[in-house]
């Protein structure tokens, strides 16, 4: 029965092309294209850093640099750990899930900042947020969880269970409450669960459920906030984000002025940029919080369309190169990790860009190798060791 | 604290929860999948059911080894690639499309937008030009103070608040107000003290992390060195209003905080004084920091006037004004010089007066409250065109050619005054002012003795000629000599004083209509300057400059504009308003009686005998009910090649020739001087007055008197052919 699914595995060795790829072993503790990729992704996101952070005394570039240092050791070390090892341990995942999302709560260590509790500081260490390093368990979690069936998933009352614990880190997060690294988690388990075999209905009726929940919500909340008298479920400054991004408000000195001056920046580049440092938009202040959330608009100031386009189609190569990685994963545990990746990837490029464009509403949600932050930059490492070990340990 | 532990608790207890549910679920896929997990790892086994009960398909397939079958699952796989392909695909397709029309379709919308974010253009204040008077001395000049100024949140500081307070040596309540001041714009900083000694600037600066949003700055004010001297001519500039900004005329651009005429001069020709803006284009950043400036064009300051005002002559005026008003019952006084020949006017007083440099910076509420009291008889007001009073005996003139013009009298017809007139029946007497009577009178001795009973006779001779003549004969020919209308003079406030009219009596009197109708006494009160007449001391002097010279001119204060660079850009336009239809002998006849005032009627012969000059002028004393008699003395110099005319009224004086005749003897005299260019500080010295000219334009000073030697000289020849008298100003050149 195995031979007849053996698809992929046994294709492989009569393609002349993929049986020369596969030939030199000089290569063989890497996939050389998906390395590539990523280094000259951190490459142009170290050069934009470099821009971003040089008119804030608030941000260090080498602190930028110290997190790509330690990522790239991890990466290297999770790259030569065989990641079968890791397909039994559900359970734990969850516990380390739920305790990593939770420290911050914790007396002492836990950190909180413009009303969200998401950070803990270890004595000496810089200030952590677990809710990032927690996102590379969920992929582990959501890979193991659905991998344990097979690559199908028909029945409801099994992919309800499935559901519910993949809700879990949602759950947990919520309690910071950071919803944009929560809708991460939810991304992750949605692209899982496509990967894996789940029945399309039951996911069509599932996100068609979460949307008219989150409609519910945006309609009721004042209304639960006049009956609670504070502000409970959808957070103020959520509602106002909304209704900038629906265009329902344009009040550019107030709740539009982020997105306002992001469009200003990343306008203003026009089609070939500015040039190299000279992003007036973030280095006289107008554009805020540009070395994170807002790193793009410096990208796209500088370099304009052209250094855009460059960026997105690095993606699309990241992107690309992951899921022909999966594809010649031969289990379906490794080939769930890298679609979960792909997942998260492709839904922090989209909202992070498209935030600063209008077409998403304003959510703290960073670009991968190229915002600002330790904690990020580490986690996106660990997702690119991960996925080369998925090449390292399926035999190539 | 509390929170963040009972949080903690619940999390972990729901979580705790859903652990236990998890291995439960667990527990029941390995019961029943225990063999086929190892299976379950591997891809190849990619829709091959865990469990196979729970999986539908594969296992109700009884050929699941064939193709067909085979070939689906594959299939599916494929598909999942695909969905996860064409999802990341259309997200980057989507980001790539609206990046494409945001930074390449509307790339220039929004450099515009990052250039109006980087760049501020901030318009630097010109100076605004210099006035002079006729001499080229400075009457308003520019200043240079250190000003310390505070950001509006510095009113929520008392610390600064009160070091400030330590340092300017201000009242703590008086810094907190300045700050709060909103009149120059809610943005702008406001000045909490101007003119602040070195010392203390020195001492902010080098102290200036104690006073955070405070700065000093050098600013150019209004300055006017001499004080309150033609301060009515002069008017006075202030802070633009936000109702200037938007009132302003085209081509006067006016930024927030300048300094905008406000009265007088410096309204009149605020768009000539005004200087063009500098501009300076500043790279700032988002809390509005300065950068870098990159580029700075000065400003150019505005344009210099000179006026045909003499400050000397004006400030005999001025003194001499003051001293009748002390020296009698007056309670104010007004007066007003013009050249005959022009129209310029030489000087032009009012007092009480007014310091124009309270008005730098905004004038304190309780100085401008004040100032609109009846006790401090309104120093603002410029009573030599807003004043109206009745013309008193000075219309005699008018009123006498009127008759003369019309043929009612001669100069030979002789009227019989017994003191009462009863010229409208007996039931309407009329008094002249000499109870007694004067006798038998002919024109020149009714206008030296300034009797009555010779001018009701002209009166009653245009009552009974109305018929043919027109009920508004007399006043259409006193309006020819500019009475009853404005005489447009560059500056803001005049008033067209009255002449009475059948017409304007109705209309004045229309809600009491026994009282509209026109009456012979309503004539013969305003044939000697009664009754309903009212007019102003500068009318009253260009009707007395047109006697001299058969001419009505327009008054004028501008003499010469120079621009920035010294070129002269505009200069002094005489026009010519109409000559009153006088034949030449009526208005000799009128000019030798006007003389015969000076040298023969008693009372005023002494006030001009020790002059050089002749003269020709006349008494007035108005009755005004419930006060005073106001004082009114008109004239010209010299008689003969008449130079200048002047009008001056002293409100509730007394009679004209003890009051308003000295002061315009004085007046005249030092106008005279200044004709022959004799008057100058120590000339005013030995005259008992204390003047100081200070700052002097001493080029175009020369140029003026070169000026007026050459015209002098041309008109003494002319003199010379066209009349043999022995003028004696004239004669002293």
């Amino acid at each position: 029965m195995a031979q007849q699914f053996n698809e992929i595995s046994s294709v492989q060795p009569r393609d002349p092309q993929l049986l020369k790829a596969a030939k030199p072993k000089r290569f063989g503790f890497m996939n050389v294209p998906f390395v590539a990729i990523v280094a000259v992704l951190v490459a142009y996101g170290l050069v934009v850093q470099f821009s971003a952070t040089s008119a804030d005394a608030d941000y260090s570039f080498a602190r930028q640099l110290s997190g790509v240092v330690i990522g790239l050791i991890l990466a290297v070390g999770i790259s030569r750990f065989d990641y079968h090892a890791l397909g039994g341990f559900t359970t734990l995942f969850l516990v380390l899930i739920v305790v990593l999302l939770i420290s911050p709560h914790l007396p002492f260590i836990g950190v909180s900042n413009k009303g969200a509790t998401s950070w803990i500081k270890l004595g000496p260490l810089p200030q952590l947020q677990p809710g990032e390093f927690a996102k590379v368990l969920v992929v582990l979690l959501c890979a193991s969880v659905v991998s344990r069936y097979g690559g199908r998933l028909d029945d409801l009352r099994e992919y309800l269970k499935t559901v519910a614990i993949l809700a879990v880190p949602f759950v947990a997060i919520m309690t910071q409450p950071d919803f944009g690294t929560g809708l991460v988690y939810l991304v992750i388990a949605t692209f899982t669960l496509i990967a894996g075999g789940a029945n399309w209905r039951f996911m069509v009726g599932t996100v068609v459920a979460g949307l008219a929940f989150c409609v519910l919500v945006f309609v009721t909340d004042p209304i639960l906030d006049s009956i609670a008298g504070t502000d409970v479920g959808l957070k103020d400054y959520q509602r106002a984000r909304l209704m900038v991004w629906n265009g329902s408000t344009t009040d550019t000195s107030g709740d539009a002025y982020n997105v306002q001056q992001a469009m200003i920046a990343i306008g203003s580049g026009g089609l070939t940029g500015k040039g190299f440092m000279n992003a007036t938009q973030s280095t006289l202040g107008f554009l805020p919080e540009a070395p994170t959330d807002f790193v793009f608009c410096v990208l796209a100031e500088e370099f304009g369309f052209v250094g855009a386009v460059v960026l997105i189609v690095l993606y699309a190569a990241l992107i690309l190169a992951s899921i022909l990685i999966a594809r010649r994963s031969n289990d379906l545990f490794g080939m769930l990790i890298v679609m979960a990746c792909v997942g998260l990837w492709t839904f922090q490029i989209f909202e992070n860009i498209g935030m600063d464009i209008g077409l998403m509403p304003v959510t703290g949600i960073p670009l991968p190798f190229m915002s600002y932050g330790t904690s990020f930059m580490i986690m996106n490492f660990c997702l690119v060791g991960l996925i080369n070990s998925i090449w390292v340990h399926n035999g190539h | 604290m509390l929170t963040a532990i009972l949080v903690t608790v619940l999390v972990l207890a729901v979580a705790a929860v859903l652990i236990f549910v998890f291995l439960r679920s667990k527990g029941t896929i390995d019961s029943g999948a225990r063999k086929g997990k190892l299976n379950v790892k591997h891809i190849n086994s990619v829709g091959v059911a865990a469990k196979a009960p729970k999986v539908t398909t594969s296992a109700r397939m009884p050929d699941a080894s064939s193709r067909s079958v085979a070939a689906a699952p594959g299939d599916s796989l494929k598909m999942r690639f695909l969905a996860v392909g064409v999802i990341a695909g259309a997200a980057l397709t989507a980001l790539t499309g609206k990046l494409f029309s945001v930074q390449v379709l509307s790339g220039s919308d929004y450099q515009r937008q990052a250039e109006k974010n980087l760049y501020t253009t901030v318009a630097t204040p010109a100076p605004r030009g210099v006035v002079y008077d006729a001499q080229g001395i400075a009457l308003i000049t520019n200043r240079q103070v250190q000003t310390v100024l505070a950001d509006s949140d510095v009113a929520e500081n008392p610390d600064v608040m009160l070091r400030l307070s330590a340092v300017l040596g201000i009242p703590y309540n008086v810094v907190r107000n300045r700050i709060l001041d909103l009149t120059s714009g809610a943005q702008s900083q406001r000045v909490v003290a101007s003119d602040v000694s070195l010392r203390d600037i020195a001492y902010i600066n080098e102290h200036i992390d104690a006073f955070p949003g405070v700065v000093t700055q050098v600013r150019t004010t209004r300055s006017y060195p001499h004080g309150s001297l033609a301060a009515h001519v002069l008017g006075y500039a202030g802070t633009a209003s936000s109702d200037d900004l938007s009132k302003a005329a085209e081509g006067r651009d006016i930024e927030m905080g300048d300094a905008v005429g406000k009265a007088g001069i410096e309204s009149a020709y605020d768009d000539l004084l005004a200087g063009d803006h500098g501009q300076r284009v500043l790279v700032t950043d988002a809390k509005g920091a300065i950068q870098e400036v990159v580029s700075e064009t000065d400003p150019t300051k505005g344009n210099d006037l000179y006026l045909t005002l003499s400050a000397r002559v004006q400030h005999v005026a001025e003194e001499e004004i003051k001293k009748a008003v002390k020296s009698s019952t007056g309670k104010a006084a007004s007066i007003a010089v013009v050249d005959v020949e022009t129209g310029g006017v030489l000087a032009m007083a009012s007092y009480p007066t007014y310091e124009p440099e309270t008005f730098v910076g905004g004038v304190s509420q309780d100085v401008w409250d004040e100032y609109q009291t009846e006790a401090s008889r309104y120093p603002m007001l410029n009573r030599a065109i807003s004043g109206t009073y009745p013309a008193a005996s000075c219309f005699k003139a008018f009123t006498g050619m009127a008759g003369l013009t019309y043929g009612f009298v001669t100069t030979s017809t002789t009227v019989n005054c017994t003191g009462t007139w009863t010229g409208f029946g007996d039931d309407y007497p009329q008094k002249c002012w000499v109870s007694w009577g004067h006798g038998n009178v002919a024109l020149h001795q009714a206008i030296v003795d300034s009797c009555d009973v010779y001018f009701y006779e002209i009166a009653r001779s245009f009552y009974r000629q109305r018929e043919s003549i027109g009920t508004d004969a007399m006043q259409d020919f006193i309006k020819e000599f500019g009475f009853g209308s404005k005489t447009n003079i560059e500056i803001s406030g005049e008033s067209e004083g009255r002449v009475p009219t059948p017409e304007w009596k109705a209309e004045y009197f229309k809600d009491a209509p026994e009282q509209a109708q026109w009456l012979p006494g309503d004539i013969s009160n305003m044939v000697i300057g009664q009754g309903y007449v009212l007019v102003t001391p500068l009318q009253e002097a260009r009707a007395y400059a047109a006697i001299a010279s058969g001419k009505l001119m327009k008054p004028h204060f501008l003499h010469e504009v120079r621009n920035s660079i010294g070129d002269a850009v505009l200069s002094e336009t005489t026009e010519e308003v109409s000559r009153p239809e006088v034949s030449e002998a009526n208005l000799k006849a009128m000019r030798e009686a006007l003389h015969g005032v000076i040298t023969e009627e008693d009372a005023v012969v002494p006030l001009f005998s020790g002059y050089s000059w002749s003269a020709a002028g006349k008494t007035g004393t108005a009755q005004v009910s419930g006060k005073n008699d106001f004082a009114w003395f008109s004239m010209y110099a010299p008689y003969k090649n008449p130079r200048y005319a002047l009008s001056v009224c002293i409100e509730e004086g007394g009679s004209g020739a003890s009051v308003a005749a000295p002061v315009a003897a004085a007046v005249m005299d030092a106008v005279m001087k200044y004709e022959n260019g004799k008057l100058d500080d120590s000339a005013l010295k030995d005259m008992g007055y204390d003047f100081e000219a200070g700052i002097v334009d001493s080029s175009y000073a020369k140029a003026a008197k070169k000026k007026k030697k050459s015209s002098k000289k041309s008109s003494t020849s002319t003199s010379g052919s066209s009349s043999s008298s022995s003028d004696s100003s004239s004669s002293q050149e």
